[in-house]
């Protein structure tokens, strides 16, 4: 049951266009929900057969709740799956068309119901922090290719990491060694006629938490990560406001040179990637925040202190657990890597005083919200649902050209917990772009 | 069972005569054709077992041999598994070349001294004095609604013992070829033939040729899984490769044919390629012959190219059931195949 | 000493001359020097393992073998010293085997259990009771198909004869005609279950009936009488007449194995059946014949005494098996 109105928390689908085995595909029309404002078409998220109708016309079901399932072809129709609550429910709809209409939208999106339910985390061993879970074949290519298996999140059961984990982290063939943009160092990889993608990553994190999205995103398209200072392999500045930090970020994108470039940031990246949409807006192809800073006061203060102060696996691994709605992404292996990454206590240091600073008393003290008012490029919000450092409910803040993407059973880190969507809809703006491009060329 | 004629023979492991004749023969009148030829070529082979004579046996293997070689050549022997079993492990000892069959593989149970105590260890025990060349025929496997005791598959026993070698013959191809490198062969050899093979036809040459022991085939190329099956699993995992194309899913099936000594070398470069291994086996799952071959993978230079757990398909816990229903429930079809093979390559396990 | 009537004396004495009379007393004490040898070694811890020791059983042993030559051959059983020297080992390589030395007929891999001189047609011994019944009969069944005019001598004990195999192989061999000799070393126990409470019938030589073929019972102690048994029945064989069963009544002096600590029977009954002692009696026969003399006896036994110890000597000395090669004739070596 797709969210289709702010306050809305269960839907009444009046009618079925389909009926059991009919043959769909994407942008047929499903069904006929009826709010208390309108009677609205649903449209077929995916190509396929649709099967288990659970809804029938004239009852209520609550939001995120599985109506019906969509088969790929081949696919083998099991027993109807169990329909009840958290399900990660719908496919997600089509992003992007709503949002581009220039009409406020907030679109439900969830995890890709095509893709087989996940196993149950309680079965199986736990992998030791330093050993995780992997296949030979993995482990083997990891050992060939130099690269640190500790480094990458698996995308098989319990997180384990296959072969294609291994090469999709070695996708970006061409990943130059860092480089100095004016303060801060990024990181460049991939690269085509396409407009390329600046990254910029949240508070205690660095530019590995990019990995699962790069591999996604559409190709001819080069990849920059930013190392934030005293983050990654950026080195610590003094920073007296959330200012000073949108005025590093500023220098270090001047210094790179972008002509045109679509921004996306996450929780501190995307405040000040809409920092710099604010003072750079003529260079933005588009911009993507995530669960992005600035939009509200609340704020979970634990975490982030927590995360900063953090000097050993065993103490980062509550706060990242908090920072996703399925802790058991967060494998040992995982915080290791987490840990491994933030062992310069230097760097520990810097933060905790860019904590002191930006988020002093667990408060957010620095508002952006008129910055959001004044965006002028094609923007996406992305906000997990279930985000407990940020409440999702600040991104209704946003205005009417800003398309909503509210994620159900997503935390703060959607570019870790749903990939996919993640890079989808980057690769909607993308699209977009390049369509508006040609537009112009032709005219 | 129509799937058995497709497999195709593997042209690369077997020596036929070069412009021979290729029939269409059914599993069964490949065998028999191949005792013919080995009863006109050895005066020493003699055929054994329970009323092959003019009954032409229980499921009408030696048919009319007994005519054309006589009651002392195509010998009834009482129904005495134990006696006949060692009967023919005397006669192999001391010179003939014995071609024995049990009426049902089930039955092997009433012979298991002579089979495992004798056949398999004369020739260790003497220091390699003397050799065993009796080949023991047993019609095995389900599928026939003849329940429990007559519907085993218990090639794993055999193939746990030292000194015996165990054939699969999956095709009416493989199945001559390994009757007569059998018969060939200086040690013991124990056949098991699948009973719901019997009557399916595939393409055999006439004359003699042999399909050497311990040799597997590809029988069909494949990128992204191997599965391992053999003798009825053969043509039931084909199948299943065939409907997993259709989504994408290109399946290599290997037909181990002999399963003890198995085919390392094929077995671990088609997994290397691959990266995946289910194994199909009618057997009981566990201990099976499934659970030795990827054994043998988990152990063997594949490992390091393993991108999934080796998933094994073999029978359920049981013994096998009369009801139709049941009996279909109790040893993987084409249908569990497919679905194993998709949750391999799918990660979903 | 008064000259017998010729009827009257013994089939041996009657049918062998002096040589082979002599050379089968010599086997008989070779058998038992041999096996008191080998229990000396066991307690010296030379031997790995077990050993079924066949002290007194000598008689039946070697009158049964004593109608065949080289391409007759002979299954044995786990008390098999007896058949194997009988049937014309050599007991320098048996000790070698019982070592476990590769000099062995086994090359160290089979040892008590499995000795044999396969060259000298004997098919082996064997660790399952009952297990060479079936083997046997399809070596005659061999012998009848290509016409070798060879005779089978299936040795089997009292135990055996409640064996499924011995009721399948004595009815094969009966439908079949085939050239082979059942004989049954009634020592009276199955390990310890005496022959009275294991069998149904009194005599094993009763089973016979069953299987339509002679049966015989004798004094298993008493070569000449096993000898004459059992030429009888190869003559049978022979001329395609088919199987015999003969029971050939004797006694262990020793226990079933090592570990045997006697409780089954009492010291009385060991030393009545010591005192009917096979080699003495057939010592005794010889001399009352006037085919050997105290002397000849003193020289047999020196020259017995003599391959004993040259035997043990050439086994202690004989090389170990390498266990390089312990999967070597798992499988014929096609290559070799």
């Amino acid at each position: 049951m797709p969210k289709v109105d702010m306050d809305m928390a269960t839907g009444r689908i009046t009618s079925w266009s389909v009926a059991e085995g009919t043959r769909v595909k994407a942008g047929d029309p499903l069904f006929v929900i009826e709010t208390d404002k309108a009677a609205m078409d649903v449209d077929s998220p995916a190509d396929g057969v649709v099967h288990h109708i659970h809804a029938e016309a004239g009852t209520d079901v609550p939001i995120g709740q599985p109506v019906a399932w969509i088969y790929v072809d081949g696919e083998t129709v099991g027993p109807p799956p169990n329909p009840s609550p958290s399900g990660r429910g719908w496919p997600r709809e089509r992003p992007g068309e709503r949002g581009a209409a220039g009409a406020p939208s907030e679109q439900h999106t969830s995890l890709n119901t095509l893709t087989p339910p996940p196993l149950p985390e309680a079965e199986g061993l736990a992998a030791p922090a330093d050993r995780p879970r992997a296949t030979p074949h993995a482990r083997r290519l990891a050992r060939e290719r130099g690269v640190d298996l500790r480094l990458i999140l698996g995308s098989g059961p319990r997180g384990r990491i296959a072969r294609a984990d291994v090469e999709a982290y070695q996708t970006p063939a061409v990943t130059a060694a860092p480089e100095m943009a004016g303060p801060l160092v990024l990181h460049r990889s991939g690269g085509g006629p396409g407009t390329p993608v600046l990254l910029l990553h949240g508070f205690a994190a660095d530019s590995h938490v990019w990995a699962r999205v790069v591999p996604l995103l559409p190709c001819g398209h080069a990849v920059i990560k930013l190392d934030l200072p005293g983050h990654g392999r950026s080195p610590a500045r003094s920073v007296g406001s959330f200012r000073d930090l949108a005025r590093l970020v500023v220098a270090a994108f001047d210094r790179a040179g972008f002509d045109r470039v679509h921004v996306v940031g996450h929780s501190l990246g995307g405040g000040l990637a809409l920092a710099l949409a604010d003072v750079r807006a003529r260079r933005l192809a588009s911009l993507t925040l995530i669960a992005p800073a600035g939009l509200g006061p609340e704020m979970d203060g634990d975490a982030l202190f927590g995360l900063a102060r953090a000097s050993r696996a065993e103490s980062l691994a509550p706060w990242l657990r908090r920072l996703v709605a399925d802790p058991g992404l967060v494998t040992d292996g995982f915080v290791h890597a987490a840990m491994l990454a933030r062992a310069d206590p230097s760097l520990r240091t810097a933060q905790q005083a860019l904590a002191d600073c930006l988020f002093a008393d667990g408060v957010q003290c620095f508002d952006l919200q008129a910055a959001l008012q004044r965006v002028a490029v094609p923007t996406k919000l992305l906000w997990g649902r279930a985000d407990r450092v940020f409440p999702w409910r600040q991104a209704l803040h946003a205005p009417g050209r800003v398309a909503l993407h509210l994620l159900d059973d997503i935390g703060h880190v959607p570019h870790l917990e749903a990939p996919d969507i993640v890079a989808a809809l980057i690769a909607d703006l993308a699209t977009l772009d390049q369509a508006r491009a040609d537009t112009k060329r032709a005219a | 069972m129509s799937a058995a004629a497709a497999v195709a023979p593997a042209t690369a492991s077997t020596t036929p005569i070069t412009g021979a004749v290729v029939r269409d023969l059914s599993y069964a009148e490949a065998i028999r054709e191949a005792m013919a030829i080995a009863l006109e070529r050895d005066p020493r082979v003699v055929l054994m077992g329970e009323d092959i004579g003019v009954y032409g046996g229980a499921f009408q293997v030696t048919g009319d041999l007994v005519h054309r070689f006589g009651p002392d050549r195509v010998m009834d022997t009482p129904i005495s598994e134990l006696g006949g079993a060692g009967v023919a492990v005397g006669a192999a000892l001391t010179g003939l070349r014995p071609i024995f069959e049990f009426q049902f593989s089930d039955f092997a149970t009433l012979a298991m001294e002579q089979i495992v105590n004798q056949a398999a260890k004369l020739r260790f025990m003497l220091g390699g004095a003397v050799s065993v060349p009796v080949v023991m025929r047993f019609p095995a496997g389900s599928g026939t609604g003849a329940a429990a005791q007559h519907s085993q598959s218990l090639e794993a026993w055999f193939g746990h013992v030292p000194g015996l070698k165990v054939v699969q013959p999956a095709t009416p191809h493989d199945a001559k070829g390994l009757l007569l490198a059998a018969v060939h062969d200086p040690d013991p050899v124990m056949i098991f033939e699948h009973k719901l093979l019997y009557k399916t036809k595939g393409p055999v040459p006439e004359g003699h040729y042999t399909v050497p022991i311990g040799e597997a085939a590809v029988c069909r190329p494949g990128r992204d899984v191997t599965v391992v099956a053999s003798a009825v699993m053969v043509p039931r995992a084909l199948d299943a490769a065939t409907q997993l194309a259709a989504d994408g899913i290109d399946a290599e099936v290997i037909d181990l044919r002999t399963i003890r000594p198995l085919d390392r070398e094929t077995l671990i470069a088609s997994v290397a390629k691959t990266t995946r291994l289910v194994c199909v086996y009618e057997g009981v799952k566990t201990l099976g012959v499934g659970a030795e071959v990827s054994a043998l993978i988990a152990e063997s230079e594949a490992f390091d190219y393993l991108d999934a757990p080796i998933v094994r398909v073999g029978g359920a816990e049981v013994p096998i059931p009369y009801s139709p229903e049941l009996e279909k429930a109790a040893v993987p079809q084409t249908a569990d195949i497919a679905a194993a093979v998709r949750r391999v390559v799918r990660g979903a396990v | 000493m008064q000259p017998v009537a010729m009827a009257n004396r013994p089939f041996a004495i009657r049918h062998y001359d002096a040589d082979t009379l002599r050379n089968a007393l010599r086997r008989m004490l070779l058998i038992r020097r041999f096996e008191e040898a080998a229990e000396d070694s066991y307690m010296r811890g030379l031997v790995h393992g077990t050993m079924h020791l066949s002290i007194g059983q000598e008689a039946s042993a070697v009158g049964a073998c004593l109608p065949l030559d080289d391409t007759d051959m002979i299954t044995s059983t786990h008390r098999g010293h007896g058949h194997c020297i009988a049937k014309g080992a050599d007991v320098a390589r048996m000790f070698a085997e019982f070592f476990g030395k590769e000099t062995g007929y086994c090359r160290g891999r089979g040892g008590s259990m499995h000795i044999a001189d396969v060259s000298k047609g004997n098919l082996g011994a064997n660790g399952i009771v009952g297990g060479g019944l079936p083997i046997a009969v399809g070596a005659a069944l061999t012998a009848k198909r290509l016409g070798t005019g060879a005779v089978v001598v299936c040795f089997f004990g009292d135990g055996a004869n409640n064996e499924g195999a011995f009721h399948e192989s004595l009815n094969m061999a009966a439908i079949w005609k085939l050239p082979v000799l059942f004989v049954c070393e009634n020592n009276h126990y199955g390990m310890s279950m005496a022959m009275d409470r294991a069998s149904a019938v009194a005599a094993v030589a009763d089973r016979a009936a069953a299987y339509a073929m002679p049966g015989v019972r004798v004094d298993g102690n008493d070569l000449s009488a096993v000898a004459e048994a059992c030429h009888d029945a190869v003559a049978r064989a022979r001329v395609g007449d088919g199987p015999s069963l003969i029971e050939c009544v004797t006694y262990r002096w020793r226990g079933h194995s090592k570990s045997d600590r006697n409780r089954y029977r009492t010291k009385e009954e060991i030393e009545t059946w010591v005192a009917r002692d096979p080699v003495r009696r057939f010592a005794a026969l010889l001399m009352d014949h006037g085919l050997l003399n105290a002397t000849d006896f003193d020289v047999l036994e020196r020259s017995v005494a003599d391959e004993i110890s040259a035997g043990v000597a050439f086994a202690k000395s004989s090389p170990n098996p390498d266990p390089v090669l312990l999967t070597r004739d798992v499988y014929t070596d096609l290559a070799a």
